[in-house]
């Protein structure tokens, strides 16, 4: 169970600071109206994930996880918002009232769920976890298995990226009819 | 050369019906004619070489079997589709190609200026292709298909005219009472291969039980009344004169209703077995030929007279060959191909010249103005009614005279014969004296227009002489007391099992001739010399013209009940069940489908969340599972 | 290893996708259902993490990194399709897009 050395207790400390600050953002995400304060707390929930990331020796995913996701793709986010501007809807409102129980039901069965394998099921094998050997999640790591293990993955992968950037060019191209159509709903 | 000529003799006229009806309106309606009329001839030339090749061989090697491929084969059931050519088939063959080729030839004529020239003579030769495949059929099964196509034949040929609805009605007629003798036919079959898994005709002569032979032979017996009109089934013969002249002298006088006894010949190891059927055979025949014999006094349509006097003598060769004197009824049988396509013949060219008339109330005197075609009638007319030395003096009676052999049975039955013959001089000469003789009635002097000399009118003459003079030569290849070639022919076949000593040959030719003559000469006194009133019977000519209410009977019987169950079946069935059936199918599926329809929404929400709950549901599924 | 069992961490994974989850299905602007849907991606990257450090394999952050790449070109498609959307004066609501009705 747990051990209470010094340092175990500082990494517990950190871990649960940001396990609550990435489950509250979290919630924040889905609940607030505005959705620039939607993507705000969701850079928080970034940022506390790298922190897990890092508790678990994984340092190369968690710079990739700031440098990327909350630096990149969520700028992008944040400029598409400001683009837009400002819209706010009453998050709970409208559609079939049976949907969102329907949804709530399906959540919470997915949560719970998830607890019992990791609870019951799974019980004893998660106890015990490997020795970590010397360069887990270092970049050299990273990169040896990217470029031997998983050399279809990289390829695949930046295939897809590829694609992704032709898309948004398409998307984003202005078209040359009226711009005013506004087409049937 | 025997087979392969026995082969072209087949296949030559499939061809011509093949390419006529692929040609289309690419070929003239008289190179129709010309093709099939070729085809025909050149099947009668293949059947002279299969005659000779046998004639080169022995007694007992006289039969040859040549199978293309194997058509059926099933367990330990194997058909092929092969010809036999025996003495018989090569008989019938010959019979077949050869008149069968003069009546096309007539058919150039007689059907010149129709509109759809080529569908008839496309017809012609399908048909002359069915009876030779039902003749060289190596099996029972080939044979029943060329028996079918046959019946097919016959209807396509009696509706041609098919915006007739007489000519309609009479197609269907036929066609139905031919279809239930084949299916009495086939349950023979079936029986045939329960007991002895073959169709091939060398199991006819396998041991069975009396009740299975009895069956098996009334099966075939069914079917040979069906297609020769005989009682009971002979109902359909006289509509069937609504063809045309050429396909009633063809189908209706020479081949296809003397099917019925080539059948029986055939398959008499059956037969000979099944005694009780044989003599009942030959019973409906004799009851056949007396009945035909009778009506046919009254007729006035000369067609019907004529198609009267086909059933009768169709009557004496179920006689024969019922009594088991296979070789004089088939010899019979060939005469009569060419007296009484002589006859139809010869009666066509009075029909053109009278323009289209058939009643011979309104004929008359025509004998000044068409001599040589009442030659030909009056010779035909002497082969019929068996006069001395025309051909169905020899045929005709030495049938008779085999039913002397036959015990008391036979006795009966040449009675029978003799009355008939009687009744054959009285009806041909008073068709003869009706339409010949005496002054031009009023209706020909207005009507009358002399044959043609061209080509229409050879076509149309020159067979009718061809027939004219093997009517007179025809019987002398068999005189039966002196020189019997046919029999002898025929016996590796079917061996006779009457044959009658000399003294009754001579007997029976004797009164039959008197007979024969007799009739003629009530005839004469009666329709010619006008010495004596034609006597009324009321009564009788009732019966007569109602021809003995057979056809009445039958509408009473089978045509009307039927009616009424196919009338209830449609509306307590048919209707509710299966036509509203389909169609609650087709709106309860609409139904079902805009059901299905209403879970596409469109909101994306929705979708989401089924596959949310999806993966709960799953999730839990592979938890419980594990 | 220190602090807390690989169990912990996927609780929170759990958590953060039952949260996206609920946001996917609830919110009606597409931004936000965007949003909700990074969560859920998170979520998964999370546990798969945890899982390559309970089982010392690299595999799991291999497919972490390309979850991230991915999840990045979904996006850039996705703000595509909004802007697009915007620009056609379509209203941003996942309820009124619903023309694929059947």
């Amino acid at each position: 169970m747990i051990v209470a050395t010094a340092g175990n207790i500082l990494v517990w400390a950190v871990w649960m600071v940001a396990a609550f600050a990435c489950i509250a953002s979290a919630v924040a995400v889905v609940s607030f109206r505005n959705p620039f304060y939607s993507a705000l707390a969701l850079i928080g929930n970034l940022g506390s994930l790298a922190v897990l990331f890092l508790l678990l020796s994984s340092e190369f995913v968690a710079a990739a996880q700031v440098l990327v996701y909350a630096g990149a793709v969520m700028v992008m986010f944040l400029f598409v918002i400001a683009y837009i501007g400002p819209r706010t809807d009453s998050p709970w409102a409208g559609g079939p009232s049976w949907q969102a129980v329907g949804a709530v039901l399906a959540a919470a069965a997915l949560l719970v769920e998830i607890i019992v394998v990791i609870g019951l099921k799974a019980g004893g094998r998660l106890a015990d976890s490997a020795d970590l050997r010397e360069g887990f999640g270092s970049p050299a790591e990273i990169g040896r298995l990217f470029l031997t293990d998983h050399l279809l993955a990289f390829e695949i992968t930046s295939i897809v990226l590829l694609v992704a950037a032709i898309g948004g060019v398409i998307l984003g191209a202005h078209s040359r009819r009226a711009a005013d159509e506004v087409p049937p709903l | 050369m025997t087979v392969t000529g026995a082969w072209i003799c087949l296949l030559s006229p499939l061809a011509a019906a093949g390419l006529i009806t692929l040609a289309g309106t690419r070929i003239t309606r008289r190179g129709a004619g010309y093709l099939a009329t070729a085809s025909c001839f050149v099947a009668f030339g293949g059947a002279i070489a299969s005659f000779a090749g046998l004639l080169g061989r022995d007694g007992e090697e006289r039969e040859v079997v040549s199978t293309a491929w194997t058509w059926l084969s099933g367990g330990s059931y194997r058909s092929g589709f092969e010809i036999l050519v025996d003495p018989l088939s090569v008989l019938m063959m010959l019979i077949v190609s050869g008149v069968g080729g003069l009546i096309v030839a007539y058919s150039l004529g007689y059907m010149d200026r129709d509109d759809e020239e080529r569908r008839y003579f496309a017809y012609m030769a399908l048909f002359v292709f069915s009876m030779l495949l039902l003749v060289q059929g190596g099996n029972l099964l080939l044979l029943l298909a060329g028996w079918g196509m046959v019946g097919l034949s016959s209807y396509l040929l009696i509706g041609y005219w098919h915006e007739r609805p007489s000519a309609v009605a009479a197609a269907k007629k036929a066609f139905v009472m031919n279809a239930i003798g084949d299916a009495t036919m086939a349950l023979a079959f079936f029986l045939l291969i329960k007991e002895g898994n073959s169709l091939e005709f060398g199991i006819l002569g396998g041991d069975y039980s009396s009740t299975t032979a009895n069956l098996i032979a009334l099966g075939l017996l069914g079917g040979a009344v069906a297609k020769s009109a005989q009682l009971p089934l002979q109902t359909w013969l006289p509509d069937a004169m609504e063809g045309p002249t050429p396909v009633s002298a063809l189908i209706h006088a020479a081949t296809m209703v003397t099917a019925g006894v080539y059948l029986i010949v055939r398959t008499h190891p059956i037969f000979e077995q099944a005694p009780a059927i044989a003599d009942l055979a030959a019973g409906l025949g004799a009851g056949t030929l007396l009945l035909a014999g009778l009506i046919a006094l009254v007729q006035v349509d000369i067609k019907r007279v004529i198609a009267y006097s086909t059933m009768s003598q169709i009557g004496y060769m179920f006689l024969g060959v019922g009594l088991g004197a296979y070789a004089n009824g088939m010899f019979h049988l060939m005469t009569h191909a060419f007296f009484k396509a002589l006859l139809f013949m010869a009666a066509g060219i009075v029909i053109h010249a009278l323009a289209d008339e058939q009643d011979i109330r309104r004929m008359g005197g025509l004998r000044q103005l068409m001599p040589r075609t009442y030659l030909a009638f009056f010779i035909g007319s002497l082969a019929l009614v068996g006069i001395f030395p025309f051909a169905g003096f020899f045929s005709k009676d030495s049938i008779l005279a085999a039913a002397m052999d036959a015990g008391a049975y036979g006795y009966i039955l040449w009675t029978a014969g003799l009355i008939g013959t009687f009744l054959t001089g009285l009806y041909t000469f008073r068709l003869l004296y009706l339409v010949f003789g005496g002054e031009p009635s009023p209706f020909v002097r207005e009507h009358f227009h002399a044959p043609r000399r061209d080509l229409v009118g050879i076509s149309m003459a020159v067979p009718v002489a061809i027939l004219a003079v093997l009517s007179v030569i025809g019987g002398w290849i068999q005189w039966a007391p002196l020189w019997h070639p046919i029999e002898t022919w025929l016996e590796t076949v079917a061996e006779p099992l009457v044959t009658p000593a000399s003294w009754m040959d001579w007997t029976t030719s004797a009164i039959a001739l008197l007979l024969g003559g007799a009739g003629w000469l009530v005839a004469w006194l009666l329709y010619s010399a006008h010495t004596y009133q034609v006597p009324r019977f009321a009564f009788a000519q009732r019966v007569l013209e109602h021809k003995f209410y057979f056809d009445e009977l039958y509408d009473a019987v089978f045509y009307r009940p039927t009616v009424r169950v196919a009338k209830a079946f449609y509306r307590w069935i048919e209707n509710p069940l299966i036509a509203g059936g389909t169609t609650e199918l087709g709106d309860e599926t609409r139904d079902l489908g805009g059901l299905v329809a209403r879970l596409q929404t469109g909101l994306l929400r929705t979708y989401a969340l089924a596959i949310a709950s999806s993966v709960a549901v799953l999730a839990i599924v592979f938890v419980a599972v594990k | 290893m220190n602090g807390p069992g690989t169990a912990w961490y996927l609780a929170v994974a759990g958590f953060l996708f039952a949260t996206g989850a609920l946001g996917v299905l609830l919110r009606r602007n597409p931004l936000i259902v965007l949003l909700s849907l990074e969560i859920m991606l998170n979520g998964a990257n999370l546990a798969l993490i945890a899982f390559a450090r309970h089982l010392n394999n690299g595999d799991g952050q291999i497919f972490a990194l390309a979850v991230m790449a991915v999840a990045a070109s979904e996006v850039v498609v996705g703000l595509g399709l909004i802007v697009a959307l915007n620009r056609k004066r379509v209203p941003l609501d996942v309820d009124r897009l619903s023309s694929l009705r059947g």
